[in-house]
């Protein structure tokens, strides 16, 4: 590994999950040490029961019927990428182990094919709503609404994405060449395999991972802290 | 801007800083969402109206002050120091909102933007840029706590004088009763003749045993974001009814002071109030139901329709007790379009009527509401907020509706039919 790809690919990865896992937790703190509201601030009609309310919080936080009424597309690319998003992790997880059961189901070839067509979908997905959101946000009359961290999350994200669509469709590599560097970054040893040490593949995954470390080091300190946060806002609405 | 003033305004934010509020500032994604759900922005489609829009501004502030990440980049999002302009735009924005929460129910994180206006008003506050009408009418509502003695026998008077005028106009006695201990009900009215008349002509019908407050249950300071000025306001009527002993409290037909009393009274007096809280559209609502008062159900001839009223309806929960008994006593009950948690606030709320500075705005953002009762065809409009009415009322003229505004509990005093 030459310089950039240790500190991109290798302590890169350990920084900007201890920064994310300590920043989320250190978020979570702050909020629940401040007091609550001796206010009650629910919408109604509100549920009657805590079941009522959990299903409500649940619906309201993974659907949001109400937001998807008045703004349908904005709703659609906002699901879109969020589903698309977690197959793509999902997906990654093949990095850690093999899905033995899929791969007995369709055999090594036939899981390749699947993930190709299933990461190759997210990933064009997750594209296009991100593109959808920067002209959303740079061209519309919400221009004025926007603060350069919009911006910023935005281009990390495309950075993510584009990288991550250049290995998926251009890279070329066989997977056995990504897990072997993702296992050896789990032994805190990070290399790559003589196969992707020798691309120029690698410089791909050296800039997503760039892009990957950025994000994760910036999540807790910014508005996506709403990925939890959105839970405890949600149960206001129905009667806390 | 002076540094103390700077210090004044963070140091109130600081004092009112709650896990809701952090929240709310902390996770919006500004995704603009909530455009479309605000009857002002829709109106005039300008920025300063949209509900992100409002809190974005007290975030800035919210940003340099409560956040590391702020503190050190604060290009990064826009944090700053308050200035002028700032709270230029912030009085507009925030004491132009109605509080109606209708972009929090659309909001995919629900975020209560009313709740940070709500914030951006006691910044307002500290930097002596809160409204002065409001202030005004807050600080005229407490003169007449502290000087009760050189005002109760005009008071007691004026219920003598309408106590006269419903002998002439019902032919019965109905009386006003005050100060009574031990009575179920405290019913707090609204200045003006027309929150008592038809209350007191129901109460005597079902029998109740019920006394009136000495005070007025609009709360100019709730308007005005001065939680200690609303709660001495509320105080009033809250400690008139434990001194009186009475098991409940009912509000009238008045959004903001049901909301005021049921939701944030005992929050700010921090203890248990010994009565509990209604408005009067339930208790009327339960007389009809378990018969204690008797309605011609053909008394409404004409079509009607009904508002719910942001501060009762979305913010209250009270829903279908209006509903049901416009249904008992009239045939022809259409409701609006969106209806119930979807209502289109009518443009009057959160004490923007005083606020001659928005008369314009106001007019022009009643425009949906004018929209949907077009739609229902109705001629009459029943409407148990005062604001909501007076708002309404304005919009009828502007816009030639053809339409009579009347309290619910007015429809129902003219409804009544004697028992056999």
């Amino acid at each position: 590994m030459d310089w950039f790809s240790y500190l991109t690919s290798g302590i890169g990865v350990y920084v900007g999950l201890a920064v994310f896992t300590g920043g989320m937790a250190w978020r979570t703190w702050q909020w629940s040490r401040t007091p609550k509201s001796p206010v009650r601030l629910a919408l109604y009609p509100k549920p009657a029961s805590g079941a009522g309310r959990f299903g409500k919080l649940l619906t309201d936080t993974f659907v949001a019927p109400q937001s998807f009424k008045i703004a349908p597309a904005v709703m659609v690319a906002a699901m879109a990428f969020h589903l698309a998003a977690f197959a793509a992790f999902f997906g990654h997880l093949r990095l850690v182990h093999e899905f033995d059961p899929l791969v007995a189901l369709l055999g090594e070839e036939g899981m390749h094919t699947f993930a190709a067509w299933t990461g190759g979908t997210a990933g064009i997905v997750m594209l296009v709503a991100v593109l959808y959101w920067l002209g959303r946000r740079a061209f519309g009359p919400y221009k004025n609404l926007s603060v350069p961290e919009d911006y910023l999350l935005l281009a990390l994200l495309l950075g993510i994405v584009l990288m991550g669509d250049h290995l998926r469709f251009v890279g070329g590599l066989p997977t056995g060449a990504y897990q072997g560097w993702f296992a050896s970054v789990m032994a805190f040893n990070p290399s790559f395999r003589p196969d992707l040490a020798a691309s120029l593949t690698r410089y791909a995954l050296d800039w997503h991972m760039l892009f990957v470390d950025l994000f994760l080091i910036y999540f807790p300190f910014s508005k996506l802290t709403h990925a939890i946060g959105a839970f405890a806002t949600n149960l206001v609405r129905t009667g806390e | 801007m002076e540094k103390q003033t700077i210090d004044t305004m963070v140091g109130k934010l600081d004092k009112g800083m709650n896990r809701q509020l952090k929240q709310y500032l902390d996770i919006c994604a500004r995704c603009a969402i909530c455009k479309d759900s605000c009857h002002q922005y829709v109106a005039t489609g300008d920025m300063k109206y949209l509900p992100a829009r409002r809190a974005e501004l007290i975030r800035e502030v919210y940003r340099k002050y409560f956040t590391k990440a702020g503190e050190f980049v604060p290009a990064l999002y826009e944090a700053r120091d308050p200035d002028d302009h700032l709270l230029d735009e912030l009085y507009d924005s925030a004491y132009a909102c109605t509080g109606c929460r209708r972009c929090m129910f659309y909001c995919p994180f629900s975020i209560d933007n009313a709740w940070v206006v709500a914030a951006a008003k006691g910044i307002l506050i500290a930097a002596d840029r809160g409204n002065d009408m409001l202030g005004q009418l807050a600080d005229a509502a407490l003169f007449k706590s502290d000087n009760m003695d050189m005002f109760r026998d005009i008071i007691v008077n004026g219920f003598a004088d309408i106590e006269n005028e419903l002998r002439e106009e019902t032919g019965r006695d109905v009386a006003i009763p005050v100060d009574v201990a031990g009575a179920d009900i405290l019913y707090v009215a609204l200045a003006g003749s027309h929150s008592i008349k038809p209350a007191a002509i129901i109460f005597d019908a079902a029998g109740a045993s019920w006394t009136l407050s000495m005070f007025e249950g609009s709360n100019y300071g709730f308007f005005l974001g001065d939680p200690a000025k609303a709660k001495l306001i509320a105080d009033r009527f809250m400690n008139e009814a434990k001194r009186l002993g009475v098991k409940e409290v009912v509000i009238t037909e008045c959004g903001h002071a049901y909301r005021v009393a049921e939701m944030f009274y005992e929050a700010w007096a921090k203890e248990k109030m010994p009565f509990k809280v209604r408005h009067i559209l339930e208790v009327i609502d339960e007389y009809i139901k378990d018969g204690r008062i008797k309605v011609d159900p053909k008394a409404v001839k004409e079509r009607v329709t009904y508002h719910d009223p942001c501060q009762i309806g979305r913010n209250g929960g009270i829903y279908e007790q209006p509903r049901d008994i416009v249904r008992a006593i009239a045939s022809d009950f259409v409701d609006m379009t969106p209806n119930r948690q979807e209502q289109w606030c009518c443009g009057g709320g959160g004490g923007i009527v005083a606020m001659e500075e928005f008369n314009d705005l106001r007019l022009k953002s009643g425009g949906k509401k004018v929209e949907q009762i077009r739609a229902t065809g109705a001629t009459l409009l029943a409407c148990p907020c005062e604001n909501c009415r007076l708002q309404i009322a304005e919009l009828n003229d502007v816009h030639d509706l053809g339409l009579r505004i009347v309290p619910v509990m007015e429809l129902v005093a003219e409804a009544l039919v004697p028992k056999a």
